[in-house]
């Protein structure tokens, strides 16, 4: 009886009946978007990733000038999004014509991952293909055809801000002890010595990135070909030596606190204003960095020591996110136009300054932002590695990476059992 | 005598069921038809195509695919990853279910009284549902700043609480019931808008014979409000429970399932899956699995819900 009286002024259905009509109003709308790129008319539609934007912007407005009639839609992605975004327009059918790729394989919008799946034309014909370094052609090419462009190098290793060395008194270290006690040195000072954005999951893997090549690939330059014959694994590397050496300096209290709700931008801002001494960082995002310093010249760089053998550190060098042009587009013509004007020398000596890489080739001296030439040895030396993911079989272990790293961080799992997850990983299927 | 038999007069037909008549389809089904068109085509359609896909091992791009039969679902059983979100999925549901539903019909007796500022605490509580959950989210991110001097750690400072200061989204064992919290505050007001309505329906006639016979406060809400309330509180538990257990909007914003799987629930599970691993099959699988437990979840509470309102 009571709920009689009540339903008169209240009636669930009527509510439920409201909320379905919402609900299909929202379901079509979500199917209205149309697309844009389709036609073989209208504007080249390009979708780039964040860190591009400085190099590709500048291409395009280059290549524009050049050919008047030429028209382009630009937007750009933060590389967690780029994924999500791109892969549903690739699944769907509507991936614009050009887009960002990632090179080699490890991630679910790397080159091989997309190649397998015939969603990115051939670029071997391109003059610039052939400029691809031996070293380097696991990155750009899929059974012998070259489905990315990317203009060069991007070195991994400690952006520092320069000011807060000099008021430390510290110099750049050259060792792993050397590090330990410029960070004790700078602690004193009370100075953050490395600022950690690790809520940020790409900027967890950095540090082990920045280390591994020392404490992995400087006595098993083989090592990824050992893991993919399955003679190796993680857990039995040199790779716990890096994950021991990350823990160390959480311990000894290097890092900012609360690094797991730290972001990458709370980090940059940290070391921009010299509340933190150090971040360890891709170059490319030099200029992030910069935009957060009082001066662009607050910042320098240098290779993070990852032992105290000189000639064992190494360091990180992997080819930076590139271009493909989709497999399906009607402008795919215009599109790979576009490449081949990027491929010139000195549209890719352009492009890499602008993004602080080194240029993939250069006919005379290269332009290198002046704060990377302390990585130019080891280039030239063959002593650098290529970001380990590039390598790696499948697209789950890179975020398993980022994932257990925050749970050392967290202190809910040990070194060898964030190893033993990445092993599970990796030898999962593709 | 004669007997003059005259035929009744033809009932006069409404237009609706002539129209029925001629088409051959009862009038509520050709009134319905537009709406069900655009559901089985923009619903049905793609979710009875996408199942199909939890049986292979697609990768979400491209054309290969393999039958695998149920395998998709033995990796789940099977994976510790989807077994922690379950985990977290339930209890962030519970939480939620419990405290939204709860602090929704404190709200709703607080502001369905006769104080002056009722209108005002009402539009007040109800703001933030009008704010996108991804705004919101990105808003408690800067509350939740870890950094001693910024947002809640500073707020809990400056009176004297500074022993309370956390990591708020980066330590594994608070940042589940952070994302809680950012969603209670969210929703609640929400929940106080469903039970103000269910109040208004209760008689005052009711309340007033109550008082006659001598029943207190706490008597008459015990004996007439929350029993006239049950069709309120069916419509909260289900629709705070639906949101509960497919909570993704805010956990990707804040926490993107971190530190490590500490917030990870089905839903970023197949969406990681689908969208970062590139396991579309698998994730497909886990969408199935979701979508099978919210129905049975909800087809049980609705049960008890209804029986408990035809008691009342």
């Amino acid at each position: 009886m009571a709920s009689e009286i009540i339903r008169t002024p209240f009636s669930r259905r009527r509510l439920l009946q409201l909320m379905g009509g919402a609900a299909a109003a929202g379901a079509l709308a979500s199917c209205g978007g149309g697309n844009s790129s389709g036609g073989s008319s209208g504007p080249l539609k390009v979708i780039g990733a964040g860190s591009q934007e400085a190099g590709l912007r500048k291409a395009l407005d280059e290549y524009k000038k050049q050919n008047g009639s030429f028209e382009f839609n630009l937007s750009f992605s933060p590389a967690d999004q780029l994924q999500t975004a791109l892969r549903a327009q690739l699944a769907a059918g509507n991936a614009p014509d050009l887009h960002a790729v990632y090179p080699g394989n490890g991630s679910a919008m790397s080159m091989v991952q997309l190649s397998k799946a015939n969603l990115l034309a051939d670029l071997s014909e391109q003059a610039w293909t052939q400029k691809i370094p031996a070293g380097f052609k696991g990155a750009y090419q899929q059974d012998g055809k070259t489905h990315i462009f990317s203009p060069g190098t991007s070195v991994l290793g400690a952006i520092y801000n320069k000011k807060a060395f000099a008021k430390a008194g510290v110099e750049i270290p050259t060792t792993w002890s050397e590090l330990l006690t410029v960070c004790e040195t700078l602690k004193k000072k009370g100075i953050i010595p490395l600022a950690l954005g690790a809520q940020t999951p790409w900027v967890t893997q950095l540090i082990n990135y920045a280390l591994v090549p020392g404490t992995v690939y400087a006595k098993q330059p083989d090592f990824d070909d050992k893991m993919a014959a399955g003679s190796e694994t993680f857990a039995g590397s040199g790779w716990a030596d890096a994950m021991n050496k990350y823990l160390e300096l959480q311990k000894r209290g290097f890092f900012n606190d609360n690094p797991n709700g730290t972001t990458y931008e709370q980090a940059t801002s940290m070391v921009g204003t010299g509340k933190a001494a150090m971040a360890v960082q891709v170059s490319a995002v030099l200029q992030a960095y910069r935009a957060a310093a009082p001066s662009p010249d607050d910042l320098g760089m240098f290779p993070l020591p990852a032992t105290d053998v000189a000639a064992d550190n190494w360091i990180p060098g992997g080819i930076v996110v590139g271009l493909g042009v989709s497999a399906k587009s009607k402008k795919a013509d215009e599109a790979r136009k576009f490449l081949e004007f990027c491929g010139q020398p000195e549209q890719i000596n352009a492009w890499a300054e602008a993004v602080a890489c080194v240029p993939l080739y250069s006919e005379g001296e290269a332009k290198v932002d002046p704060v990377l030439k302390p990585f130019l040895p080891y280039l030239a030396d063959d002593k650098a590695v290529p970001f380990m993911d590039q390598r790696w079989p499948n697209a789950e272990v890179q975020p398993t990476h980022f994932a257990v790293v925050q749970e050392l961080l967290g202190g809910k799992t040990t070194v060898e059992g964030a190893l033993k997850k990445m092993d599970d990983a990796y030898k999962k299927t593709a | 005598m004669t007997a003059v038999i005259t035929p009744p007069a033809a009932k006069p037909q409404t237009p609706a069921k002539r129209a029925g008549r001629r088409s051959g389809i009862a009038p509520p089904w050709l009134f319905a038809a537009p709406a069900l068109v655009v559901y089985a085509l923009v619903m049905l359609y793609p979710s009875i195509v996408g199942a199909g896909s939890a049986f292979t091992d697609w990768s979400g791009v491209g054309e290969q695919r393999s039958f695998v039969g149920l395998a998709n679902f033995q990796q789940l059983i099977h994976d510790d990853q989807a077994l922690g979100a379950i985990r977290n999925t339930l209890l962030l549901t519970a939480a939620i279910v419990v405290v939204q539903t709860g602090l929704g019909l404190l709200l709703a007796l607080g502001v369905h009284t006769t104080i002056k500022s009722r209108m005002i605490l009402r539009v007040i509580f109800f703001a933030p549902m009008v704010v996108s959950p991804v705004m919101v989210a990105f808003l408690w991110k800067y509350v939740y700043n870890p950094a001693p001097d910024a947002g809640l750690n500073a707020a809990l400072n400056a009176v004297g609480l500074g022993a309370l200061r956390q990591d708020w989204l980066g330590n594994p064992s608070i940042a589940i019931w952070s994302v809680a919290f950012t969603v209670i505050w969210q929703c609640a007001g929400y929940s106080m808008v469903i039970f103000l309505a269910g109040l208004e329906g209760v008689p005052q006639e009711l309340h007033e014979s109550a008082m006659v016979d001598g029943a207190g406060t706490a008597a008459r809400f015990r004996h007439i409000t929350w029993p006239l309330l049950a069709p309120a509180l069916t419509i909260n538990v289900m629709l705070s429970t639906v949101g509960g257990l497919t909570l993704f909007t805010q956990i990707i914003a804040m926490t993107n399932g971190g530190p490590g799987y500490a917030t990870d629930t089905l839903s970023t599970v197949l969406y990681k899956q689908a969208f970062v691993f590139g396991k579309f099959g698998y994730s497909t699988a886990v969408a199935l699995v979701l979508a099978l437990f919210v129905a049975a979840v909800s087809f049980i509470q609705l049960a008890y819900l209804r029986s408990r309102e035809t008691a009342a």
